[in-house]
Parts: C-alpha cells; sequence; structure tokens
C-alpha cells in the first residue's frame, strides 16, 4: 500500500470525527450557569451546621463575623425586635432550637419583604406585561431561595403555614411559567399578585405568632 | 515510486498558516489577559449592567439583582474562556484539514474553495464567543447571543462544516476511484 493510499483513509476518518462533532456545534454551546448561594445563605448554612453538630462556639463565632448577623441589622426596623441579639444570647448558651427559630424568623421576613415588594413592582402600571412576568419570575426565584432554607423549620413548627406558603408559591409560578403549548393560558402578571400577596400574610402571620418564644413546662 | 503516490504531505497557502497561527496567537493572548485582568473585566462587564438595567431586568433589590448579575458575569467569563479554547483549537483544525485538502484534492477549484471555507469558517466562528462576551453589559444575555449567532457562530460555523463534509466526501471519492482503477 502507497504513502497516499494510507493517508487518504486516515485523513477520511479525522474528517468524519471533525464534521460529526462539529454538527452539534451548531447549538453554540455556552456554558450552564449553576446559581451559586450568596454570603448570607452561605452564612446561615455554617452556623446550622455547626448548630447541628452542637459547635456553638463555632456557630457564634460564624454569626458574630459573618454577613447573617450584618443583614438582620440591617433589616433590624423590619424584625422582630431583639431578633439579633436573641440569636446570638441563644448561640451563646447553647439553645439549639431557639437559634432554629430564630433564624426562621429572619428568613421568613426576608422571603415576606421580597414578597410585599414584588407585589409593588408588579402593581405598577407603567411596566409592560412581560417585563412584570420576568420581574415576578426573579422574585419568585429570590423568595424561593431564602424560604427554602426554613421551610422544614417551619413546617415542623406549623406545618398548615408551610403548606399554604408553598400552594401559593406553586400557584404564583404558574402565572409567570411561559406557555408551553399552543392553548395553554399565557403568563399573567396580574393574577400573580394575590398569590404574592398571600404568602406576604401568610409569612407575616408566622413571624408575630413565632415571635414569642414557646412556654416551657417547669 | 511516482510522484503522485509520494507520502509527502503538502503544505497549505501562507496566508492559511498565517491565520492559523495568528489564531492560536490570539488564544493564548486572550487566555493571558482573561487572568490577568480578571478583576478588570468583571468589574467593567458590572458597571457596564448597572448602567443598563431594563437591559438586564434589575429590578433595584439587592437579593435578586445580585443573581441576575451573577449570571451575566459567569456567562461573560465563559465567552472568553470559549473563545480562548476554540481559538486555540480552530487553529490547528485550520492547519490540518487544509494540509489534508493541499495534499488530497487534485482540482485547484474544490482545492481553492475547501482551503477558503475552512480558513475563514476556522478563524471567524471563535471570534463569535469574545463578540458574545463583549456585547453582554450592552445587550443582555439573550440579545448579545442572537446577535453573535446570526453575525457570527452561523455563518463561520456553517462554512467549516459545510467545507468538512465536502473535504470528507472528496476524500472518499479519491479512494474509491482509486480502488476501482
Amino acid at each position: 500500500m502507497t504513502g497516499r493510499a494510507l493517508l487518504a483513509p486516515a485523513a477520511l476518518a479525522t474528517l468524519l470525527a471533525l464534521a460529526a462533532t462539529g454538527a452539534p456545534a451548531l447549538a453554540h454551546h455556552v456554558g450552564a450557569y449553576v446559581p451559586k448561594d450568596n454570603a448570607v445563605t452561605t452564612n446561615f448554612k455554617q452556623v446550622k451546621f455547626s448548630v447541628q453538630a452542637e459547635k456553638f462556639d463555632v456557630a457564634l463565632r460564624l454569626f458574630e463575623t459573618g454577613p447573617l448577623r450584618a443583614e438582620m441589622r440591617a433589616h433590624a426596623a423590619a424584625l422582630p425586635s431583639g431578633l439579633e441579639d436573641g440569636t446570638r444570647a441563644a448561640l451563646a448558651t447553647g439553645d439549639g432550637p431557639e437559634v432554629e427559630r430564630r433564624l426562621m424568623i429572619f428568613f421568613a421576613a426576608l422571603s415576606r419583604d421580597l414578597a410585599l415588594e414584588a407585589d409593588r413592582q408588579i402593581a405598577r402600571p407603567d411596566a409592560t406585561a412581560e417585563t412584570r412576568v420576568a420581574t415576578g419570575r426573579k422574585f419568585l426565584e429570590a423568595i424561593w431561595r431564602y424560604y427554602n432554607l426554613v421551610d422544614f423549620a417551619v413546617a415542623t413548627r406549623d406545618n398548615t403555614t408551610s403548606v399554604a406558603v408553598r400552594l401559593a408559591f406553586d400557584e404564583a409560578e404558574a402565572y409567570v411559567k411561559p406557555a408551553a403549548t399552543v392553548g395553554t393560558a399565557p403568563a399573567d402578571p396580574a393574577g400573580l399578585r394575590k398569590p404574592l400577596q398571600r404568602i406576604a400574610q401568610v409569612l407575616s402571620t408566622l413571624i408575630e405568632l413565632s415571635s414569642t418564644p414557646p412556654r416551657r413546662n417547669s | 515510486m511516482m510522484e503522485a503516490d509520494s507520502p509527502t504531505w503538502r503544505v497549505p497557502p501562507r496566508w492559511v498558516l498565517l491565520v492559523a497561527v495568528l489564531m492560536i496567537v490570539l488564544a493564548e493572548v486572550g487566555g493571558g489577559a482573561m487572568a490577568r485582568f480578571k478583576v478588570e473585566l468583571t468589574r467593567w462587564a458590572r458597571d457596564g449592567m448597572l448602567a443598563r438595567p431594563s437591559v438586564h431586568g434589575l429590578v433595584g433589590v439587592r437579593d435578586v439583582d445580585e443573581r441576575i448579575l451573577d449570571e451575566a458575569l459567569v456567562k461573560f467569563d465563559a465567552g472568553l474562556r470559549l473563545f480562548h479554547m476554540h481559538a486555540e483549537g480552530m487553529g490547528l483544525v485550520i492547519i490540518a484539514t487544509s494540509m489534508v485538502a493541499a495534499t488530497v484534492i487534485r482540482r485547484a477549484a474544490a482545492r481553492r474553495t475547501i482551503i477558503a471555507l475552512l480558513t475563514t469558517g476556522g478563524a471567524g466562528y471563535p471570534v463569535g464567543y469574545l463578540a458574545w462576551s463583549a456585547l453582554i453589559p450592552s445587550y443582555g444575555l439573550e440579545r448579545s447571543k442572537t446577535i453573535a449567532e446570526w453575525l457570527v457562530w452561523v455563518p463561520f460555523g456553517t462554512a467549516t462544516i459545510v467545507a468538512l463534509w465536502c473535504l470528507a466526501g472528496l476524500v472518499a471519492w479519491t479512494m474509491i476511484s482509486r480502488n476501482r482503477a
């Protein structure tokens, strides 16, 4: 077999491999985005896992130096009074359930504030329906990112509230999802307001009821 | 051994080699610059996005906006990385495929056309990633992707793929005719 005769099959195989792998390139792979935790949720998880491991000294240090406490201070006006001091005290005394309760209140308050702001922005008449739907979708992502962190704690204390928030969230999501098939209802920004208001209301009630420490039988 | 059966590879035209080498040089410079000026590039992109809140759908709430900005910055960085990777790879693909075309294809017109398509397509396609990255701060993720697709990826990518299939077909045809003879 001559050199050129050997060259041709090798070149053909290489070209076929290149052309075959080139075809999927029409999809223009541009990388996938995996949402990351922000500083507050990261710090929350650090504190939570330290508490679960009963390393309260570590949890206290992480809380005192981390962005979770800074965020509590920044939102102090919208939070039940003494939430930050109480969280710190519970960490210092090694009271795990009390730490969990206070962090649950904090994240419920963040989620409620986001739901209220979402409702306010979606009600703006100057924005187009597409813009309001996109805004609603982004707010729902942010609400869920915070609420999801404490849903288990909410459910163990008040299952009805947890179910109510989840149902309202599901309903809200249905209003911002693009119509999957012809004939299905299009995204509706006006309809989104009711479940958002319900989320805010249910979480407000939860914060109010949970802000009183539970009685302990002596 | 006859000249036609010589195992020697034929060198593609000089301008083709120049373009390929230039692509590889650009890829290396791009990769180096991406690492060296990472902070400056991120700051530039972030400032560009913050200057156009409506383009990126920013709502003025940090908890919502930080995720939007983060996604855009991740994609901005991915575009630069993909340019670096594709420019390096396509430089080598241009050299390899044009060398096959120069060696195997006998008809001058077909050879010139296929080499031109391979070179322009291969050199243009990676630039799409650079363009996409550069457009993200001004036009947002989806619109900048659409612009890069229709101005760069689709025309240059199609040129490369068409040229590769034509070259594969011609090589196969050469093999078949040789076996018949």
